[in-house]
């Protein structure tokens, strides 16, 4: 008979808990920003995360998916989402009644190292919808401002329209505390105010310390490639480029086998991996 | 909110599919409470078949071209348009033998009397239309069509097996037909989805739900000739449900077997 | 550990006195050639001459399909009513499938406590029985041919009787509470019992060579062998499904026909199933079947061996046996160190 080591009591590892879609923001098209709070009040106090970690989301029915978090948790009590309608869960998602009961449970993942990202510059380089979760690290990092150096970020999508959390970001260029350097690959209406060109172009704009510095980099693969390329040009280490990756996850705890790359759960061992772990991980990017 | 106007239609075929919605006995009276059905031959007259549809179920396959302008006239009027029964997913019985001209049959079966009957070589409704949502089966499977209509209700398409029967077989721990016995199982190259209920009374599976995403058809030939089975059986073993998809087309299998 | 002898002519009275601790599982017949574990109506039912179920005791606690919750509009995911508390001892376990329990439980173990697993687990005494091995077992090969631990009783064939080893304080109850049926061990049942250990070890037909397996897995990640394996496997899921030690599953809901309430369910899964690795949009990490071919042996000789120190094959010979394909893991690691030999 086995004893288990740890006791059972209490819910299930799996147990969605109860929380309401208290707002949704439309942000681009078929990308919206969903605000959600849990039902239970000790929930809401008690949940707390990292840049960098997801959560699973469930609709009622139609199943549950991973969702990486875009709030910072120096804002607690509403967790943030930005979704693209791009699946079955998210597409009944986008359909859901204002207010609507979903479940959650998590955060789960490894998130940033926040511990060793301290006392470093931080660059923070985001394509197209890797805004969702350098957006929880960035607000992060302004909201501890002082536990950091310099903080840069470098944004780009394809034209004006596709810009993820447009106003919020452009408000951050007047500020003195971050260097937000945004900019658009088309401006066919002629309405961008900053930068046009793609993303790794902006790196010209800065001067990058690379032994006091971490960049984390999220976004479309092609852009992964382009900016890798410059941060090794620009000697970063390996082990100082953060990348978060996407996969099939069922469970988000280690178990259902469907994110495994190599010998990595992304669910466990990441979804935040250094470069150097994707060079040592078969089928990483 | 309104329950969804539906319409169940039979094409060529043994009407078996609408059979097994009459068949769901305990769960007859909350499937049709659910549903305001407009149009079910097999069921009910008084049928409206002017109206638009949320959900359109048809059965069995396109053998003429009346049947080609019925199905087109539903899939103008509905919303979504599900395949039931694998005729309307995949042709069935009556395409096993596209190769031949239909006309042939005719006069075989009918002789000079047979000239009135226009019919064109027997097609899945997808030669014809978009079609939503496959649910496969000869007949489908009672379970497969609850969750299906429950999830078109919800709002979603609903998840079907895309693995092989085998995986139903052995999580029901049916001795392998194929291993044990020798003898000509599909239930590798089948989509799952009836619980190997062919393997569960000792049988091999006939392929008859058609064949599952992925199939390797080259290494089912290859086992079964091994097996010692002809190849005109093997042929005629996998097209008898299924002849006219993709990976099961005679010259593909040609290619498969010289692989 | 404790040791003391069963006559073999009284295995049907153990068998009754057990019935106090449950409800016995025991490898059975079914169909011609197969077994099966599962209720013990009679003692004569019992096959303890099998070599192999068809499939693994995995069954009993990660089940092929399971209600994970309840759901239902406004009011969100519901733990389903308590699975009885029924216990139950599971008779005539081979090591190979103790050793597969004992990596199942570092599985769903860890961090991350699973308790639909654990529960089921914690329900489950486990009796074992040591075999012999036919030519598809190679269990020797990878260390599981032997159990130290893992198992309440365990039972040793020596001609006439059963050596029991004692491994649990459960398991010393049943045997207190069949007192009068045991007998010490004498110096000829040792003696036996190392002859026969002997003869058992002698009579392994497969072998395989794991221990620098990962470092060969790394170097022929790129070989040919990968794609002839692609096109020899059907993606039938079969070898998972048989597989001991394969947990995967994947999760969804099912709804009632209310479209308001349903179920959670899990069920086993593959990643040889084309959409194991899809995302949402459509990528497919491992589109190709030959990729998913080799991430199954990847992370059974190679992954599980960074994660927790050992392969997690246990050299059952169950993916070898049923594959209607004859795909054979010796086979393919034999192939893959030839080609690091030339």
């Amino acid at each position: 008979m086995y004893e288990p080591q740890n006791t059972l009591q209490g819910p299930s590892l799996y147990q969605p808990y109860p929380a309401r879609i208290i707002r949704t923001l439309p942000q681009i098209p078929d990308h919206q920003l969903f605000q959600v709070r849990f039902e239970q009040e000790d929930m809401v106090k008690s949940f707390t995360y990292r840049p960098g970690q997801f959560l699973m989301l469930s609709v009622l029915g139609t199943g549950e998916a991973p969702f990486s978090i875009s709030s910072s948790p120096t804002r607690p009590g509403v967790i943030e989402l930005c979704v693209r309608q791009i699946g079955r869960v998210t597409k009944a998602l986008f359909n859901l009644p204002p207010n609507a009961l979903v479940g959650i449970r998590g955060p789960y993942g490894n998130g940033f190292p926040l511990e060793q990202l301290r006392g470093n510059n931080l660059l923070l380089v985001a394509g197209g919808l890797g805004m969702a979760p350098l957006r929880s690290l960035l607000w992060y990092a302004l909201d501890n401002r002082a536990k950091f150096k310099d903080v840069i970020l470098m944004y780009g999508g394809r034209n004006p329209d596709e810009m993820l959390f447009k106003y919020e970001l452009l408000n951050l260029i007047d500020r003195a505390d971050v260097k937000c350097l945004l900019t658009v690959d088309n401006d066919p209406e002629g309405i961008w105010k900053a930068r046009i060109g793609v993303v790794t172009k902006l790196f010209d704009h800065v001067e990058i310390d690379p032994e006091n510095t971490f960049a984390a980099v999220c976004g479309p693969s092609v852009m992964f490639k382009f900016v890798l390329e410059k941060l090794l040009q620009r000697n970063f280490s390996k082990d100082r480029i953060l990348m978060s990756l996407e996969r099939n996850m069922q469970c988000g705890v280690g178990k259902c086998g469907h994110c495994m790359i190599g010998y990595k759960y992304t669910c466990l061992d990441g979804p935040i991996f250094t470069y150097w772990d994707a060079i040592n991980l078969p089928e990483m990017i | 909110m309104d329950k969804p106007k539906v319409g169940i239609y039979g094409l060529t075929g043994c009407a078996g599919d609408q059979l097994v919605i009459l068949n769901c006995e305990d769960e007859l009276l909350d499937l049709v409470g659910s549903l305001d059905i407009k149009s079910f031959s097999m069921a009910a007259s008084g049928a409206d078949d002017q109206c638009q549809l949320d959900i359109a179920f048809v059965e069995g396959t396109v053998v003429q071209p009346d049947e080609e302008k019925l199905l087109k006239d539903i899939r103008q009027r509905a919303k979504l348009l599900v395949a039931i029964g694998t005729c309307a997913v995949w042709g069935g019985v009556t395409a096993m033998k596209n190769e031949v001209d239909p006309k042939k049959f005719i006069e075989q079966v009918y002789g000079p009397a047979g000239k009135v009957f226009e019919v064109i070589p027997p097609q899945p409704l997808s030669s014809f239309v978009k079609v939503d949502l496959s649910l496969p089966g000869c007949p489908i499977e009672k379970e497969q069509l609850l969750r299906g209509v429950a999830s078109l209700l919800h709002g979603d398409l609903p998840k079907l097996p895309n693995y092989a029967v085998c995986t139903e077989c052995k999580m029901a721990e049916y001795p392998c037909i194929l291993v044990e016995k020798g003898l000509p199982c599909l239930g590798p190259i089948t989509v799952a989805g009836c619980g190997a209920r062919c393997p569960s009374y000792g049988l091999t599976c006939n392929g008859c739900r058609g064949p599952v995403d992925d199939i390797n058809v080259a290494s089912e030939i290859n086992i079964l000739k091994e097996k010692g089975f002809t190849w005109v059986d093997i042929q005629n073993r996998l097209r008898t449900f299924a002849a006219p998809a993709p990976p099961l087309n005679l010259q593909t299998l040609e290619e498969a077997k010289n692989a | 550990m404790k040791i003391v002898k069963l006559p073999k002519e009284k295995l049907a009275e153990f068998l009754s006195c057990l019935r106090a601790f449950g409800e016995i599982h025991a490898p059975t017949k079914r169909g011609e050639k197969s077994h099966v574990f599962a209720p013990l109506k009679e003692p004569a039912g019992i096959e303890l001459d099998y070599t192999r179920t068809i499939l693994p005791l995995k069954k009993y606690f990660l089940p092929p399909m399971e209600t994970m919750f309840n759901f239902q509009a406004e009011k969100g995911y519901e733990t389903p009513a308590e699975e009885s508390d029924k216990k139950y001892i599971i008779f005539g376990v081979h090591p190979c499938d103790i050793h597969s329990l004992k990596i199942l439980d570092l599985v769903f173990g860890g961090k991350y406590v699973d308790g639909h697993y654990f529960s089921r687990r914690s329900k489950a005494a486990i009796i074992g029985l040591d075999c012999i091995p036919d030519e598809f077992c190679f269990c020797r090969s990878t260390g599981t041919d032997f159990v130290d631990d893992g198992f309440d009783l365990f039972l040793s064939d020596i001609e006439d009787s059963y050596l029991v080893r004692v491994g649990t304080s459960l398991g010393d109850d049943m045997v207190k509470a069949a007192d009068t049926l045991f007998q010490e061990v004498t110096v000829q049942d040792r003696e036996k019992y190392k002859k026969k250990s002997i003869q058992r070890g002698q009579s392994f037909q497969s072998e395989i060579q794991l221990q620098d397996l990962p470092e060969i897995m790394d170097l022929e990640y790129e070989s040919q062998i990968w794609q002839e394996l692609g096109e020899e496997c059907l993606g039938c899921g079969t070898c998972s499904m048989v597989c001991p030690t394969c947990y995967c599953y994947a999760v969804f809901d099912e709804l009632n026909l209310d479209a308001a309430s349903g179920q959670r369910i899990r069920r086993w899964d593959s990643c040889l199933f084309k959409d194991y690795a899809l995302v949402a949009g459509g990528h497919n990490f491992r589109a190709q079947r030959s990729s998913r071919v080799k991430n199954r042996y990847f992370h059974k000789q190679r992954g599980f061996v960074s994660q927790y120190g050992r392969p997690s094959c246990v050299g059952c010979g169950r993916c070898k046996e049923y594959c209607p394909a004859g795909v054979d893991i010796i086979e393919v690691v034999n192939k893959l160190r030839s080609e690091t030999r030339v």
